[in-house]
């Protein structure tokens, strides 16, 4: 018995990552951005982004979750900290425009699609007038030379 | 018979066929004409605006940008923290507006200079005010910073980052003297290296 849970807490160690659960500071810090270099704070190295990562592992230590620290962040730097714009308000616009437009897309082709597939083989061309008086006299004297 | 109602159908479902090509080229050139202006408005809106810079070279003075932000370091009679304060409440008053951040090295060493300018215009007659704005800082770090070079003067916190573009800044420090009718007179880009950069403009006003 003692040996099966001892082989069952060694299988729980070997499936869940040493890590789980444990927020770092490059998961927070690839949610905003560097105010002074615009790129996002995982990837900036400078003096600001050093102070912002700073913050973030001080706040990790204390036991902020990462929606907290984000919000921290906001609160010292404004909503244009964000590496995403907020789901709400006009930068709703962001999230909304680029699926409208492929959504858009998607109709233009099945209407394209629908149209082309009930054309209908181009009609018979309508039939030519009737020859002149002077082209029906010509036609004949063509016919006749050739006999 | 026949050749009359065909003749007939053609051009109907022709014409129906080419007002729909027509609504739909419409279509499609507002979208591109849209996409285009979103591009359009996008570059004019990141390109940094020379404007403060061209009316200062040509003699003129520029009317300087309003804005409101809260109170940081509370000082000659601007206060208390957290305060919301705005450049039209100092109207009538000389402002020496420094941009700052406590992660700027040249921001330290011009502090004592600052510093220095507050000071001898505090003891005068004359309406001047030395007013700090803190900006892409952290709020714990700029006050560490003020604690540490010993700021004396006022100084304001923008979250945001509207000031910096509206003072059409490119680095900071950056410093700008606005006479009491809300006119820039000076900028300066970059560190204050000598109290007389500012003063013999302020002198002058």
């Amino acid at each position: 018995m003692r040996r099966a849970a001892a082989i069952l807490a060694l299988l729980l160690l070997a499936v869940v990552p040493a890590t789980a659960g444990a927020l770092t500071v490059n998961e927070v810090a690839r949610e905003v951005r560097c105010p002074t270099c615009n790129t996002p704070l995982d990837v900036s190295s400078s003096p600001a982004a050093s102070d912002m990562k700073q913050y973030i592992a001080q706040r990790i230590d204390r036991g902020w979750d990462k929606q907290r620290i984000i919000d921290g962040l906001v609160a010292e730097f404004g909503e244009g900290v964000l590496a995403t714009p907020s789901k709400s308000g006009f930068d709703l616009i962001a999230w909304l425009v680029p699926g409208l437009a492929v959504l858009a897309g998607i109709v233009a082709a099945g209407v394209l699609a629908w149209t082309w597939s009930r054309r209908r083989p181009a009609s018979t061309a309508p039939a030519p007038p009737p020859p002149t008086a002077e082209e029906a006299r010509r036609l004949d004297d063509e016919l006749r030379r050739l006999r | 018979m026949v050749a009359q109602t065909e003749e007939g159908a053609v051009p109907a479902r022709r014409g129906r066929w080419d007002r729909r090509r027509t609504i739909a080229a419409i279509a499609g050139g507002v979208v591109v004409a849209a996409v285009i202006a979103l591009l359009v408005i996008g570059l004019v809106n990141r390109d940094v605006g020379t404007s403060i810079q061209d009316a200062l070279d040509e003699g003129e003075r520029p009317d300087a940008p309003a804005f409101t932000a809260p109170v940081l370091l509370a000082a000659d009679g601007i206060g208390p923290v957290g305060s919301d304060v705005s450049l039209d409440d100092l109207k009538g008053r000389t402002v020496v507006l420094n941009f700052w951040a406590s992660w700027c090295e040249p921001c330290e060493r011009e502090a004592p200079i600052l510093n220095e300018v507050a000071r001898r215009y505090r003891s005068g007659d004359a309406p001047v005010v030395v007013l700090g704005l803190d900006v892409q800082d952290l709020s714990e770090k700029a006050l560490a910073f003020a604690r540490d070079f010993g700021i004396s003067y006022a100084s304001l916190r923008e979250a945001g980052d509207a000031a910096y573009r509206d003072y059409q800044l490119t680095g900071l420090p950056e410093t700008f003297v606005i006479d009491p009718d809300g006119r820039i007179a000076l900028k300066v880009v970059g560190e204050v290296t000598d109290p007389a950069q500012l003063t013999t403009a302020i002198d002058q006003l």
